[in-house]
């Protein structure tokens, strides 16, 4: 049996646009998703913004209902059987919000203990070996309108983690976190996955799924548009490599002769300060190097490189497709 | 879970939630709000009942000293509540398993302490600046129609909390709360001298019979026996209004997970 | 200046809280007033008890908002904008507590409005002309007592509960509704400091057909008095903040 089932979940929202005439429409977030985690597995839902990542999320962890489909989670159906389900999994939301900002980070532990029934003689030995964890040790007695974001986002984990759930959602948990936090932020998901508990990430962080994930999901427009292990989705998505050209001064036009190139998968082009970077995904076998650069004609060109795809490449392309 | 865990969120819980969530438990606000307001409140009341000619001072110290309690009473409640949704706690705590009867309930017992010391504190220093004595005999009995109007009052704030929690204007409810209490209540008007629908109305609030027990104890010469049913009435009035608030929060629960309300989404 | 002034009003006037509740507020406070002196004042009795509930807006409005509104602008972090201005600062605050002032002049209309309605309390001032500008001059007076608060709190994190730890006592050392003679000897100076006093026993005298022009300047000179301790204030709390940057904080 699965940890996540999910089949065919679908959600959506009522709307209205205008003022004075009021028209009421349904905007559908998720739209009929299938998938499944596995005991211990650590799951990437992966998307742009609005994709429906968190929309899922929020059904699985029963703070919405699902509008059809269904979900069962440790085999608890996520609407029949709410109470089971909140009590299993663990909730942890990025951003510096959802915090009591009056008390200590060690009060508002003690107060999600409580809720979670975590019994009075445990909860002690549980906060410190938390606090232990996620780096708070000693800074657990301060207001935590003291605290950097970092120490924010850690906290959210031990509060996350005070009931050992069996499962644990992280909903974009290393957003607006700098770079040393969020790497410390991967070793804490990687060590949780490590110890058997299933983890469910959403994140638009390419690098970081990569490290993290077993396997991914892809959501655009509220549909999976692929699934599979990190290399999978590199394989199935892009297979050829990736050329970069770094010019000054190409015309739309020149792109658009590119894209026309036998072998070329996909062209597009990044300002980077007063040059641009043309990045050119190349059809699995085929060499493009030569004539895309003969394309360039007369425009100043500057370090040209090829690399594998990364799964980036291989997220923008999905993302182009759906 | 066990009823042993369902007391702790009600007690432990509760007195963590007053303490993250009502920001006002700072000297810089308790002095000004919950001592100087309420004792001018009796004060003023007293001077304007003076300049009308009417009834004693001890009517006023009674009246607006319990009626005070509604600023602790509904502003607590309408905080420790409505916040959880500006501090985007919400959905952490409605994913959570704990019941909600005594999660929320929970909430209402430092909120009652709260508006009862309050009282207390405006009935002393007004009675010692307006010397108006009550009978020791009385002290008690005095005591417990305070404490009773207070549990009601909170009954009337958590109802208030909970539509706060949806409509997002907590004060200007809290203080609409209060100035209709202030009116209808018989805080400074005999219910005697309201029009006769105001009356009829006032006997559907909560501390129009907590006050109206009080002011008879204060008098002296009557026990617990004579305010016995008025105080029963008070509570009963305040169990009503407790009851719609828990409704209506399980029922914006339901709804928010329906229809993604109150920033769960 | 007077820009500054149409903002600030506007803003007010858009925010439901300070909008709607700072007229409804005092109308709970004037309602059951006119219905405790309804049980034996006489109709010109209730004349003079209409003015001084209505006149109690003026001041509750001022008072329980003047407090907070630098602090709103620090927390918005725009108290430093304003201070780096151009404009000598008083003339940036004494708009903000004027139009909270007049605010509370709609909420004196109102509950007069209301007194007259609800309660057949009647309008016909004796005065016409001497009570339109003894509630002017009491608004202004109002404001420059706020002006004077709001720079006394500038430093207060929760100026607010002061500020509505005001409104009752002022309402009472004031002679809103009380005569003065009826309070403690040694609260009578303190009423005479208080422009609000001689604004409100002007008006009084307007509706009543007494003589009213004296008080009416008495409370305008006072007025002036607290704009200008203000303005000294004003200009200590700008230095002070330069030289100890405690203009952003919290």
């Amino acid at each position: 049996m699965s940890v996540i089932e999910v089949q065919g979940l679908t959600r959506r929202y009522a709307s209205r646009r205008g003022i004075r005439r009021r028209t009421s429409f349904e905007v559908e977030a998720v739209r009929g998703i299938d998938f499944h985690v596995e005991a211990g597995e650590l799951f990437g839902l992966l998307g742009p913004n609005g994709a429906g990542k968190t929309t899922t999320i929020k059904m699985l962890i029963t703070l919405l209902l699902p509008s059809g489909g269904s979900a069962r989670v440790l085999g608890h159906d996520v609407v029949a059987d709410a109470r089971e389900v909140r009590r299993r999994v663990g909730y942890v939301f990025g951003g510096d919000r959802g915090l009591y900002e009056r008390l200590s980070g060690l009060d508002n532990l003690r107060y999600f203990s409580e809720l979670y029934g975590v019994p009075p003689r445990e909860q002690r030995i549980r906060i410190a070996e938390l606090l232990e964890m996620v780096g708070l040790s000693g800074r657990e007695r301060e207001r935590v309108e003291g605290y950097s974001r970092g120490m924010r986002q850690r906290l959210h984990i031990a509060r996350g983690l005070l009931h050992r759930p069996d499962v644990l959602f992280l909903d974009e948990p290393s957003i607006g976190i700098d770079p040393v936090g969020a790497r410390e932020l991967r070793t804490t998901v990687a060590g949780l996955s490590a110890a058997g508990t299933t983890v469910l990430l959403t994140t638009h962080y390419m690098f970081e799924a990569d490290e993290l994930c077993d396997r991914i999901a892809v959501i655009a427009g509220g549909r999976i548009v692929a699934q599979g292990t990190p290399a999978e989705l590199k394989r199935a998505v892009v297979g050829g490599n990736v050329l970069e050209v770094e010019a000054y001064g190409v015309e739309s036009a020149t792109i658009d002769a590119i894209r026309m190139l036998p072998g070329v998968s996909s062209a597009d082009v990044e300002v980077l300060g007063h040059a641009q970077l043309v990045v050119v995904r190349a059809a699995p076998g085929a060499e493009v190097t030569s004539a895309v650069l003969h394309e360039f004609g007369s425009v100043r060109v500057g370090r040209v490189s090829t690399r594998e795809p990364s799964l980036e490449d291989a997220y923008v392309e999905l993302v182009h497709r759906a | 879970m066990s009823i042993r865990t369902d007391l702790r969120i009600a007690f432990v819980g509760g007195l963590t939630s007053y303490r993250a969530l009502f920001n006002w438990l700072t000297p810089w606000v308790l002095v000004p709000v919950f001592i100087v307001q309420p004792l001018f409140q009796v004060l003023f009341f007293a001077f304007v009942g003076r300049s009308a000619g009417l009834a004693d001072s001890r009517f006023y110290l009674i009246g607006d000293a319990v009626q005070y309690a509604s600023i602790p009473c509904v502003f607590a409640m309408s905080n420790t509540i409505a916040d959880e949704r500006n501090s985007a706690t919400l959905p952490l705590i409605l994913v959570s398993p704990a019941r909600r009867l005594p999660l929320f309930l929970g909430r209402s017992l430092p909120v009652v302490l709260n508006g009862f010391v309050v009282s207390v504190v405006a009935l002393v220093l007004g009675g010692l600046l307006l010397r108006v004595s009550v009978p020791v005999g009385s002290v008690l009995p005095l005591t417990l129609a305070v404490a009773v109007s207070a549990v009601s009052c909170t009954g009337l704030g958590l109802f208030v909390a909970a539509v706060a929690l949806r409509v997002r204007e907590a004060a200007t409810l809290a203080n609409i709360a209060f100035g209709l209490l202030l009116i209808f209540c018989g805080v400074n008007v005999p219910l005697t001298a309201l029009p006769g629908w105001m009356a009829v109305i006032a006997h559907w609030l909560p501390l129009t019979h907590g006050i109206a027990a009080a002011r008879t104890l204060a008098a002296g010469g009557s026990g617990l026996g004579a305010v016995g049913r008025g105080l029963w009435t008070e509570l009963g009035v305040g169990a009503i209004y407790l009851a719609i608030g828990l409704a209506l929060l399980n029922y914006f629960e339901r709804e928010a997970r329906r229809r993604a309300t109150l920033d769960v989404a | 200046m007077w820009v500054g002034f149409r903002l600030q009003l506007k803003m007010r006037s858009r925010s439901a809280f300070d909008g709607i509740l700072g007229v409804i507020y005092p109308m709970f406070f004037a309602t059951t007033i006119f219905l405790l002196y309804r049980q034996t004042a006489s109709p010109a009795e209730l004349v003079g008890v209409s003015v001084g509930s209505a006149a109690m807006g003026v001041w509750s409005a001022t008072s329980t908002t003047a407090a907070g509104v630098l602090q709103h602008e620090r927390r918005d972090g725009t108290l430093e904008l304003l201070v780096a201005a151009p404009t000598f600062f008083p003339l940036v605050v004494v708009p903000i507590t004027l139009s909270m002032a007049t605010i509370g002049l709609y909420s004196l209309v109102v509950t007069l409005v209301w007194g007259r309605i609800a309660f057949g309390i009647p309008l016909d001032f004796a005065d016409p002309l001497a009570f339109i500008c003894a509630a002017l001059a009491t608004v202004v007076a109002i404001g420059l007592v706020g002006f004077l608060q709001s720079i006394v709190c500038v430093r207060l994190r929760h100026a607010w509960a002061v500020g509505s730890a005001l409104e009752l006592p002022v309402w009472l050392i004031c002679g809103f509704l009380v005569p003065l003679s009826l309070l403690p000897h040694w609260v009578r100076p303190i009423s005479w400091v208080l422009p609000p006093t001689w604004g409100v026993y002007a008006l009084r005298a307007a509706a009543l057909g007494h003589p009213a022009w004296l008080d009416i300047a008495l409370c305008l000179a006072l007025a002036a008095v607290y704009g200008l301790l203000a303005t000294l204030g004003a200009g200590r709390i700008v230095d002070s903040a330069r030289a100890r940057a405690t203009l952003a904080l919290s």
